[in-house]
């Protein structure tokens, strides 16, 4: 199985009180952030990387991964680090923040998709940063696949994947032929949460997303990554102009109610909830 | 006279600031490269080390190190082609920074097998023992340990009574003796032995390391109860008729005791790496800390006391971690004698972490004390930096004594120097009078930034106030120099903060450069705050080397020996 994994970096989430707007609201501060894999990302190739191999032997490599970023050089670390936990080959798409939307994004994963010819496009179900959770679903439009989003569960069958979506109540289970489109949620890097045909349905992986050995890492070097330019993969495609950035009003503190009586009445004449 | 070593023309009184600025950096893939490593060591650390339950089973678990070993942190530094990651010492230093910051047992061992275990073969071992013994230590295959100290002999290393006799055919030795506190011990497969290769009766000890494989004759004790790291083994070791082919001879026959010390000042900047990460592990739990607590309807880091702390605690944190850098960021510009900033750094980062780790727990007070808390196993941890790989005293007369013995002279005779004082006459005489150069115009830090003049000064003249005494005790004393111990501390004491306050002004000085000095603001602070701290003990040592009480304290000393204790009573 040959699978593509789009990873974006975003800035640290465990750090968001770090993003800055300037008082012109004309853009958002990044120099100083800290930059981290999106998490969805990861876990997106957490999965991909469980569906081409056995799970009793990860190192015999069965089917191959390609990442795909978008950015400028320093988001090389991104590739090399997916490289490094077991990715086979990696592209960057040359280009900078300003110049990227979802449908931009979605666009020049289409057009990449002619010519890497995934059985596979395993996304994460979102970025953590702009939240927008769209390009995966327009990418299955654009290509005309089938897709099943938000995945907590995948099991290779033959030709295809059984995937289950958690939903109110229950467990969805939506049965795609390949080539498709695949975004994954949170649990998809559980212990028994993904597995290839070749992997023994009693194996149980370690819970959450591995990580590269040291050596990996020097390897990783090696390995193959191209660069490609965004016009080439998206000429003339419209992007979304943000016009103002402003940060979430603060929160106002809070108050101390004397009792009961005092609480209804507030919820009922000043938050006008009763 | 330009130095390549910083601390040993700083006894000239001369400011080798070329060796110190820029301060060092990593080129962009090996930082690059540094960086997804510690995130893979990170999350292996978050995931598997149970720094609690390590503490408390007295032991890291065969899992564990199982997983360390697949992960690559057996052979950090050993070279690629011996399937090592050939990690260069700042990154090495790195790595085991972020291990010392989560748990201390799993530092310490790796310590033992790549600081100190193995070392010998990367410094002195013959193409043929790195083939023969690197690939199987750097998959964690084997696991080293390093076998020096003995019951007879702690500090005093050359008194070790552990011998190897050539064998009449000159195949092999043969070793007898018995080895102490050995860490690693419990299940190492390689130990670098140190022996006395010498006729006991006849000749000066002469030591010879020897790479022994665990085998017929080597034999190990049980794993000592400790006050901390109890994670890691620690046990004696025994040799009884162990035959050793000369081929595992590491360096020459006679000169273990260079091959000890070399080893042991590499491993000392591993040491200190560790002691910065458990600075910084602390630092945060500190900061933490006082935000959680209140105290008469405030948080407790509103309190002046308790902000005095988290400043002092960062600014010597920062300066620890600019003086190991700095030392390493040297080592990997191809600067072969370091001992002196090593043994600086060693002496520097356990006191500063013992002093972390002390105020860390004193802001926890009543939680810090409880087991169930970090506080009081971090502080059972810190303490075995303070002896082990030297004791700081040990350190202090080393650094003292290799400083004023001058550039170019050797570890050993230093050492000899300090264990036979008589002998090391001539080699201080010697000195005292290649020294009589005259300090009149101070040295400057030129390439220190403006804002940070004041600082610089400090350096600068304290930089000459220790050439002058220096010169004036050889001239004075001479060959009793190596008796007198207070002196030497006090010139140690004048070179670590000399050597800090360098390294944190070059540091802060390459900040501003390159972000500005609002950018540049917590390095500037500490290097402030440091420099404060500095010029205080620096101008207390100058005066003490004017008038102090030593005699008097040693009288009070001797006459406690006969006396037996402290022996007067308010009856
Ligand atoms: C947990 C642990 C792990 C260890 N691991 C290893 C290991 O892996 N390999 C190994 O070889 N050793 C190891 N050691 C031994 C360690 O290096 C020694 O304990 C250390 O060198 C001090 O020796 P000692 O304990 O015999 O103290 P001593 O040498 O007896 O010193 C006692 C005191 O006297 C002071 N002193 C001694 N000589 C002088 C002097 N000339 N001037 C002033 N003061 C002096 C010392 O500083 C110290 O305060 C380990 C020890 C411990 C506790």
């Amino acid at each position: 199985m040959k699978i593509l994994v789009p990873l974006k970096r975003v800035a640290d989430p465990d750090n968001a009180n770090k993003v800055k707007i300037p008082a012109d609201g004309s853009r958002i501060e990044t120099t100083g952030l800290e930059w981290k894999p999106n998490p969805f990302d990861e876990y997106a190739l957490e999965a991909a990387l469980r569906l081409t191999e056995d799970g009793k032997a990860p190192k015999v490599r069965a089917g191959e991964v390609v990442v795909v970023t978008f950015g400028p050089a320093e988001t090389d670390t991104t590739l090399r680090a997916a490289l490094a936990t077991g990715a086979d080959r990696a592209i960057r798409v040359e280009c900078k923040d300003e110049e990227l939307d979802g449908l931009v994004v979605a666009r020049a994963l289409a057009k990449l998709v002619e010519t890497e010819k995934p059985d596979l496009v395993l996304l994460g179900k979102q970025a953590v940063d702009g939240d927008t959770n769209q390009v995966g679903q327009i990418l299955a439009e654009l290509l005309d696949w089938p897709m099943a989003t938000f995945a907590a569960t995948i099991r290779e069958e033959a030709g295809g994947l059984l995937v289950g979506r958690e939903v109110d109540g229950g467990v969805y289970s939506v049965r795609v032929k390949f080539p498709a489109v695949v975004t994954g949620d949170l649990r998809i890097v559980n212990a028994q949460s993904v597995y290839s045909l070749k992997t023994d349905k009693a194996f149980k992986y370690a819970d959450g997303v591995r990580f590269a050995a040291l050596p990996a890492i020097m390897q990783a070097r090696k390995k193959p990554l191209l660069v490609k330019k965004l016009a080439e993969l998206a000429a003339g495609a419209p992007v979304a102009r943000y016009l103002k950035y402003e940060a979430p009003p603060q929160r106002k503190a809070g108050i101390k109610v004397k009792d009961v009586d005092e609480l209804v009445s507030r919820l009922k004449n000043e938050a006008k909830v009763l | 006279m330009r130095e390549q070593c910083f601390m040993k023309a700083v006894f000239h009184g001369v400011l080798a600031e070329d060796v110190v600025f820029p301060f060092p950096e990593l080129g962009a893939e090996e930082r690059e490269n540094l960086e997804l490593m510690l995130d893979s060591v990170r999350r292996f650390l978050a995931t598997k080390v149970d720094a609690a339950a390590i503490d408390k089973r007295h032991e890291i678990g065969a899992e564990v190190l199982a997983e360390a070993k697949a992960l690559g942190l057996f052979g950090l530094q050993i070279a690629g082609e011996h399937g090592g990651l050939g990690l260069s010492a700042t990154a090495y230093s790195r790595v085991m920074q972020e291990v010392g910051a989560h748990d201390a047992s799993l530092a310490v061992t790796l310590g033992a097998h790549q600081s100190i275990g193995l070392k010998a073969i990367l410094l002195y071992g013959t193409a043929e023992q790195k083939r023969r013994f690197l690939p199987s230590l750097a998959s964690g295959e084997r696991v080293a340990a390093f076998a020096l100290t003995e019951p007879v002999a702690g500090s005093d290393a050359a008194a070790i009574k552990t011998r190897a006799d050539l064998a009449p055919d000159g195949s092999h030795y043969v070793l007898n003796g018995s080895k102490l506190w050995i860490t690693n011990g419990g299940f190492a497969d390689v130990f670098t032995v140190f022996a006395r290769t010498s006729d006991f009766e006849t000749q000066k000890p002469k030591l010879t390391a020897f790479l022994v494989e665990r085998g017929e004759g080597v034999r190990h004790g049980p794993n000592e109860h400790k006050l901390g790291i109890r994670g890691s083994s620690t046990t004696s070791v025994y040799f009884d008729d162990v035959k050793v082919p000369v081929a595992n001879v590491v360096g020459e026959v006679g000169r273990g005791f260079r091959v000890a010390m070399e080893v042991l000042n590499s491993g000392r900047l591993g040491l200190a790496a560790g002691c910065t990460g458990s600075c910084r592990a602390l630092v945060k739990l500190a900061v933490e800390r006082v935000q959680e607590r209140h105290a008469f309807g405030r948080r407790i880091g509103e309190f002046g006391l308790i902000k005095d702390k988290i400043a002092l605690m960062l600014a010597q944190t920062y300066a620890l971690e600019s003086a190991t850098y700095l030392t390493t960021g040297l080592v990997d510009a191809g600067v072969t004698d370091y001992s002196l900033e090593s043994a600086i750094c060693k002496v520097f980062g356990s006191e500063t972490l013992w002093w972390v780790v002390n105020e860390t727990l004193q802001i926890a007070a009543g939680i810090g004390y409880m087991g169930d808390y970090p506080y009081e196993r971090m502080l059972r941890d810190a303490r075995i930096n303070l002896i082990f790989e030297g004791t700081n005293e040990i350190l202090r007369c080393f650094i003292a004594l290799a400083g004023m013995a001058g550039p170019g002279q050797k570890l050993a005779e230093v050492a000899r120097a300090m264990r036979e004082p008589i002998k090391g006459f001539g080699l201080l005489r010697d000195f005292a009078i290649g020294k009589a150069r005259s300090m009149l115009v101070p040295e400057r830090l030129t390439r220190a930034h403006p804002v940070l003049s004041r600082e610089a000064v400090i350096v600068e003249e304290f930089t000459a106030i220790l050439a002058r005494h220096v010169e004036n005790t050889l001239r004075k004393h001479g060959r009793d120099i190596a008796e007198m111990q207070y002196v030497q501390r006090r010139v140690a004491d004048t070179a670590i903060d000399l050597y800090a306050l360098s390294a944190c002004i070059a540091r802060a000085t390459r900040a501003i450069e390159k972000h500005g000095e609002e950018g540049a603001r917590r390095p500037i602070e500490w290097t402030r705050i440091f420099g404060a701290l500095a010029r205080k003990r620096l101008k207390h040592n100058a005066d003490e080397f004017e008038a102090n009480d030593d005699e008097l304290r040693k009288e009070s000393a001797a006459r406690a020996y006969g006396d037996g204790g402290y022996v007067l009573d308010i009856l």
